[in-house]
C-alpha cells in the first residue's frame, strides 16, 4: 500500500528549477546594472539565457506531471486557475501604474509641455491608421482563440489547430506592424513625457503579446501531439485567457492612448 | 501575395507532422481526432475519473463525513487503509474549533465531547496486491 495517495493534491517533487530560476533573476538583474553603468553585457546575456532555460525545463516538468503522469487531479486544476486569475490581476495593476503615469501627465498638461496634450511639438501617430488596423487584428486574434477553443471542447482536431494557427498568425503580425510602427515614429522615448508615457506603456503591451504568442505557440504545438483532450487542457485555456487581457489592454491603450492622447 | 505562400507552406507541414486521425484506430479520435480523458487520462486523474464513473462520490475523502449516531455502541465508522486516521471531531455544530486526534485501529475511541469513531479498515480500490 505505500505509494497510494489518500487526498487529491499534488505534492512537487524536489526540484531545482526555483533555485535555478531564482539565481537566473539575480544574474539579469545584476546584467542590467553591468550593461546600464559598466558597459558590459556578459551577465545579462548570460542571465537572460538562464531565465529562459530555467522556464523551459520547469513548464516542461509541470507538463510531465500533468499529461504523463496524471497528477492534475480537479482540485489541483481549481488552484491552477485560481493562480491565473490572481496572476493576470496582478498584471491589470501594473498596467493600471502605466496608465496612471500617462493620465497623470495628460490630463493637466505643465507649462513646459505648452499646457496642451499632445505636447508642443509632438506629432501623435495617426490612430486611425496602423494602429486601428491592430486593434482589428488583435480584436481577431480573439475571435479566433475562441474558435480553437470551442472546436477543442468539440473534439475537433484540425479545426482546433487551424484557428490556433491563425491567432498565433494575428499575433506575430501585430507584433510586426507595431515593430514597424516604433520603426517609423517621429518621436522617441526621449521626447518628454509624452515619449516616456507611450514607449514604456505600449512597449510592455508588445512585451506581454510576444509573451502571450509564445504561450500559444506552445499550446498550437502540445496540441499538434495529442496533449490535449476534450474535457482537460488547462494551459490551453490559461493561454486564451492571458490572450483576452492582452487584447483587452491593447483596447484601453487605443482608446485613452492613441485616440485621447492625440 | 507571400504571406498566403508562406501561410500554405506552414499549414502544408502542420498536415504532415500530424498523424491522420483514421491511422491510430481509437473511437472518438477517428471521429474527431481530439482525445478525450476517457481514452488518454492517467495517474491520479484517472483514479479521479474512474471513481466519479463508478458512482463513487467523495474518492478523496474532502468532505465532513459522519456516521450517526457516534455513540459507544454505535460509533462513527471511519474507513482507513492504514493503521491510523487522524479524525477531526466538530464536537458541536458551531464550535469555533476542529478537535484533531489520532484513532488507532483496535476499539471504538472517545473525543472529548462524547462522540464515539472507530477505525474501518478498507481496501483501496484495484490494490488488491500490495505493492511495496
Amino acid at each position: 500500500m505505500a505509494g497510494y495517495q489518500v487526498h487529491p493534491w499534488h505534492l512537487v517533487e524536489p526540484s531545482p528549477w526555483p533555485l535555478v530560476g531564482g539565481s537566473a533573476a539575480f544574474t539579469l538583474t545584476v546584467g542590467l546594472v553591468m550593461w546600464f553603468h559598466y558597459n558590459s553585457t556578459v551577465l545579462l546575456v548570460l542571465g537572460l539565457m538562464l531565465v529562459v532555460v530555467t522556464m523551459v525545463q520547469w513548464w516542461r516538468d509541470v507538463i510531465r506531471e500533468a499529461t504523463f503522469q496524471g497528477c492534475h487531479t480537479s482540485y489541483v486544476l481549481a488552484g491552477l486557475r485560481r493562480g491565473m486569475v490572481l496572476f493576470i490581476i496582478s498584471e491589470v495593476f501594473f498596467f493600471l501604474a502605466f496608465f496612471w503615469a500617462f493620465f497623470h501627465s495628460s490630463l493637466a498638461p505643465t507649462v513646459e509641455l505648452g499646457v496642451t496634450w499632445p505636447p508642443v511639438g509632438i506629432h501623435p501617430l495617426n490612430a486611425f491608421a496602423v494602429p486601428l488596423l491592430n486593434t482589428a487584428v488583435l480584436l481577431s486574434s480573439g475571435v479566433t482563440v475562441t474558435w480553437a477553443h470551442h472546436a477543442l471542447m468539440e473534439g475537433k482536431r484540425m479545426e482546433a489547430i487551424q484557428a490556433l494557427m491563425f491567432t498565433v498568425m494575428l499575433g506575430l503580425y501585430f507584433t510586426a506592424l507595431q515593430a514597424w510602427e516604433y520603426y517609423e515614429a517621429p518621436f522617441t522615448i526621449a521626447d518628454g513625457v509624452y515619449g516616456s508615457t507611450f514607449f514604456v506603456a505600449t512597449g510592455f503591451h508588445g512585451l506581454h503579446v510576444i509573451i502571450g504568442s509564445t504561450f500559444l505557440i506552445v499550446c498550437l504545438g502540445r496540441q499538434v501531439v495529442y496533449h490535449y483532450t476534450s474535457s482537460h487542457h488547462f494551459g490551453f485555456e490559461a493561454a486564451a485567457w492571458y490572450w483576452h487581457f492582452v487584447d483587452v489592454v491593447w483596447l484601453f491603450l487605443y482608446v485613452c492612448i492613441y485616440w485621447w492622447g492625440s | 501575395m507571400a504571406s498566403r505562400l508562406l501561410c500554405r507552406q506552414i499549414f502544408s507541414s502542420v498536415r504532415r507532422a500530424v498523424v491522420p486521425p483514421a491511422a491510430t484506430g481509437v473511437r472518438h479520435m477517428a471521429v474527431g481526432g481530439v482525445p478525450t480523458d476517457d481514452e488518454q487520462a492517467t495517474g491520479l486523474e484517472k483514479r479521479e475519473l474512474d471513481a466519479k464513473k463508478a458512482g463513487i462520490a467523495d474518492p478523496f475523502s474532502m468532505e465532513i463525513n459522519t456516521t450517526p449516531p457516534g455513540t459507544r455502541d454505535s460509533p462513527c465508522m471511519v474507513p482507513s487503509i492504514y493503521e491510523r486516521r487522524l479524525v477531526g471531531c466538530v464536537c458541536e455544530e458551531d464550535a469555533t474549533y476542529i478537535q484533531w486526534m489520532w484513532l488507532e485501529k483496535g476499539d471504538a475511541q472517545r473525543c472529548e465531547c462524547g462522540h464515539w469513531f472507530q477505525l474501518q479498515g478498507v481496501t483501496p480500490p484495484g490494490a488488491a496486491e500490495a505493492h511495496h
